[in-house]
């Protein structure tokens, strides 16, 4: 069945297209508009890959547009080197990681808790009380909360996943509550009828629901988790288990800046988020239009 | 059984159920209709699949290095901070070598001195510490942060009259010896050779022959000086610096204000304004010698262009040095020190303490510590270090600097005609650099001054006891 009916549709679609195209009028304006735009992006792309493949003779020389010949690899070779790179890129993604998944499964839940029980003053209460916390700048609890995490023994890198997961339950609960509303009780209520459990209802029926909102909270966790800086370089106390923003201040002293080698290493960094993205492009533009509508 | 039950919604059943046999929380656009979701599921289920190994490979190899620090089978591990990204591997050198000697210590080189407070704050600082040592330092310093390194050996190594340079900034209960100098920069002026050799320009050693040079480049068409002034930090180290420390007695004066505490009117003899006035036409005229553009130029322009040979002088220290070779491996620099007065035997030189040594004081492995330090103060180590970044030794008896880009400026550091600029004294809370910078724009020197008394007494104020 599935054979017979794809080829059939896309057939349709494509003699669309076509019949379309013969009074079609190119928009010059806003073609050109939007090239001038797409350079804000290619730009500095061309800019970082240009950068990672040159000898500092050639950095030196020239407008900096022109790109490098002969190219030079070797760039790679050593910021992966002296970076450490496969270490720091671990402990980058264990902090990822658990910080996508626990910010999924802990706001979820808490919005869940609060939408369903709003009719309780004490839930409308934590929801203004998790709301505040989103006034708070992170910067002034910093020193405090560097002495409570050693404290519990949390001065790693999953004392960063926790802080990351708390530091996010309140604006992804705020998300994630506007968008419990939406699902209507009854299905809860006819699964309740069938014996469902709490736990269950939430489970199976809720949390399949939230997928447009977890792409959001998943996109927005996995970005700040991954490009954070300050949070793991003021938590983590062992330079080994340092996550990969804050190696690569190696390459920028005070009064020098090695730009080859550091853009060579910023594309290794980013090398994971862009294949991330490439691989659930679909699914993250979806997402991230879902979101904005709710 | 119960489950059978749940026949009221027919349609909406088929795609939870696929989507309760996802592994991991499934995100996307909900199935429309079964067609599609069996089209698409696959590569999904395939890619969380990914996603999930690759979240435990990722927990194996860490949960293995969660132990590293503190004591294993009688091996100390001791961390020591340093705060240059460019010479981590000279330090890696070096400690692999202090190992090979010590194999009971491992040294852990950390150069993300932003966590610095934060080991203070957890009580659990690294052991050995370099750091520039101006008002930031001084300041922890004043705090009892650092231990007591006066009875070490090789403090009696260090030559007193750079070990001062650190005193000066206060002791630690009026005595302590809270630091060891390892590294001096000297700055000056760095000049193009080519540029003064090719209009007869010798190197000026009175404030009138500095001027008529910068006359002589600027009638052939050369800008005399490459300003740099986006970077306000430019002007205060270069002119700010080079023309309040050549003609005033900066650390003087500095001691006498710090004496007077919060209390200091405008027209104190300690004041900026009383002590600085003759100082600001100097320092606009060494700016009106710079380029066209000067305030729209950063510091690595600066580098770039000057490497390239467009102007005769630039008023850096010796860390530009490796950028502007870089930017032109042929360029053939010099420094000398900017002459403020017309008197050749009162030009003095900006020097800083770059690196300073320092053991935390509650470290539990103070031992291990000072052996580590003691290492690091050794000939070898110390003067291979400065030698290689074009800085002076402090020791006692070191080898004269044999960098070519460095003679114009050793004879004042040797003699001990130097002074530390006055923008290093002021405290992070004064935007000294930004108050340079409009000064040079607008050059109303009054409101300048007024300005910097007024922060410098709101601060004394504020951090009086």
């Amino acid at each position: 069945m599935t054979t017979s009916l794809l080829p059939r549709r896309s057939a349709r679609v494509r003699t669309k297209r076509v019949s379309s195209r013969e009074g079609f009028r190119v928009n010059w304006w806003l073609t050109t508009l939007m090239l001038v735009a797409s350079l804000t992006v290619l730009l500095p792309l061309y800019f970082t890959v240009a950068m990672a493949l040159k000898t500092p003779d050639q950095i030196g020389t020239g407008t900096g547009l022109a790109w490098p010949n002969p190219l030079n690899w070797e760039n790679f070779a050593a910021a992966y080197v002296a970076t450490n790179f496969p270490r720091a890129f671990l402990s980058t993604a264990f902090v990822t990681v658990f910080s996508v998944l626990g910010s999924l499964a802990c706001s979820s839940l808490v919005a869940y808790a609060i939408a369903r029980n709003w009719n309780h003053r004490f839930f409308r209460g934590s929801f203004v009380y998790l709301l505040s916390a989103m006034f708070i700048p992170f910067p002034v609890i910093i020193l405090p909360l560097i002495k409570q995490t050693a404290l519990l023994g949390l001065d790693n890198p999953a004392g960063v996943v926790f802080l990351h997961v708390l530091g996010g339950i309140s604006f992804n609960a705020l998300l994630y509550i506007a968008f419990v509303r939406s699902i209507p009780v009854e299905l809860e209520e006819s699964a309740r009828i069938d014996g469902a459990t709490t736990w269950q209802v939430f489970r199976k029926i809720i949390f399949p629901l939230l997928a447009p909102m977890n792409a959001t909270v998943g996109i927005f966790a996995f970005l700040g988790s991954w490009n954070d800086f300050l949070l793991p370089q003021m938590m983590i106390a062992d330079p080994a288990l340092q996550t990969l923003p804050v190696v690569q201040m190696l390459f920028q002293g005070e009064f020098n800046t090695n730009y080859s080698l550091a853009f060579a290493s910023y594309l290794m960094a980013m090398a994971p988020t862009l294949v991330v993205y490439i691989l659930a492009q679909r699914w993250v533009l979806s997402g991230v239009m879902r979101g904005a509508v709710k | 059984m119960q489950r059978s039950n749940s026949e009221p919604h027919p349609e909406a059943l088929p795609a939870f159920i696929t989507v309760l046999s996802q592994p991991l929380p499934y995100f996307g656009s909900r199935p429309v209709n079964g067609v599609m979701a069996a089209a698409t599921l696959p590569s999904r289920r395939s890619l969380f699949r990914v996603a999930g190994l690759a979240g435990a490979a990722v927990l194996i190899p860490l949960s293995g290095c969660a132990g590293h620090a503190g004591q294993q089978n009688g091996v100390t591990t001791l961390r020591f901070m340093q705060n240059k990204p460019e010479v981590v591997n000279y330090f890696n050198q070096v400690i692999k070598d202090f190992e090979a000697l010590n194999p009971d210590i491992r040294v852990i080189q950390d150069f993300n001195e932003g966590n610095f407070v934060p080991g203070l704050v957890r009580n659990d600082p690294p052991d050995v510490v370099t750091r520039g040592f101006a008002t930031e330092t001084a300041e922890f310093v004043r705090k009892g942060i650092f231990a007591d390194l006066s009875g070490l050996p090789v403090a009696k190594t260090i030559d007193p009259k750079f070990q001062d340079l650190i005193s000066s900034w206060g002791q630690y209960k009026g005595h302590e010896t809270s630091a060891l100098p390892f590294s001096i920069a000297a700055a000056g002026v760095i000049y193009n050779r080519d540029i003064f050799a090719a209009h007869g320009v010798a190197v000026p050693t009175t404030w009138d022959a500095f001027i008529a040079a910068c006359e002589t480049f600027k009638a052939a068409g050369i800008t005399p000086i490459y300003g740099t002034f986006k970077d306000a930090w430019t002007l205060r180290q270069g002119a700010f610096d080079y023309v309040t420390g050549g003609m005033l007695d900066v650390g003087g004066f500095f001691r006498d204000l710090m004496a007077r505490g919060a209390n200091i009117p405008q027209s104190a003899p300690e004041s900026f304004s009383n002590h600085y006035r003759s100082s600001l036409p100097k320092i606009l005229q060494l700016a009106s010698y710079s380029q066209n553009g000067a305030a729209s130029k950063n510091y690595s322009d600066g580098n770039a262009a000057f490497g390239k040979g467009q102007a005769a002088m630039y008023l850096q220290g010796p860390w530009a040095l490796s950028q502007l070779v870089q930017a032109n491996k042929d360029i053939k620099l010099g420094t000398f020190p900017l002459p403020v007065t017309n008197d050749p035997d009162q030009t003095k030189v900006r020097v800083n303490v770059d690196m300073a040594l320092s053991i935390t004081r509650n470290t539990r492995k103070r031992a291990a510590a000072e052996r580590f330090l003691n290492y690091l103060l050794e000939p070898s180590v110390v003067n291979t270090y400065n030698e290689k970044n074009a800085a002076f030794s402090p020791l006692m008896g070191a080898p004269a600097v044999s960098n070519p880009h460095l003679r114009g400026v050793a004879a004042h550091v040797a003699e001990g005609r130097y002074y530390q600029g006055a923008g290093t004294y002021f405290p992070p809370s004064v935007p000294m650099n930004n108050y340079i910078q409009s000064f040079v724009f607008n050059k109303n020197g009054e409101q300048f001054l007024t300005a910097v008394d007024d922060e410098w007494r709101r601060v004394a104020e504020r951090t009086a006891v």
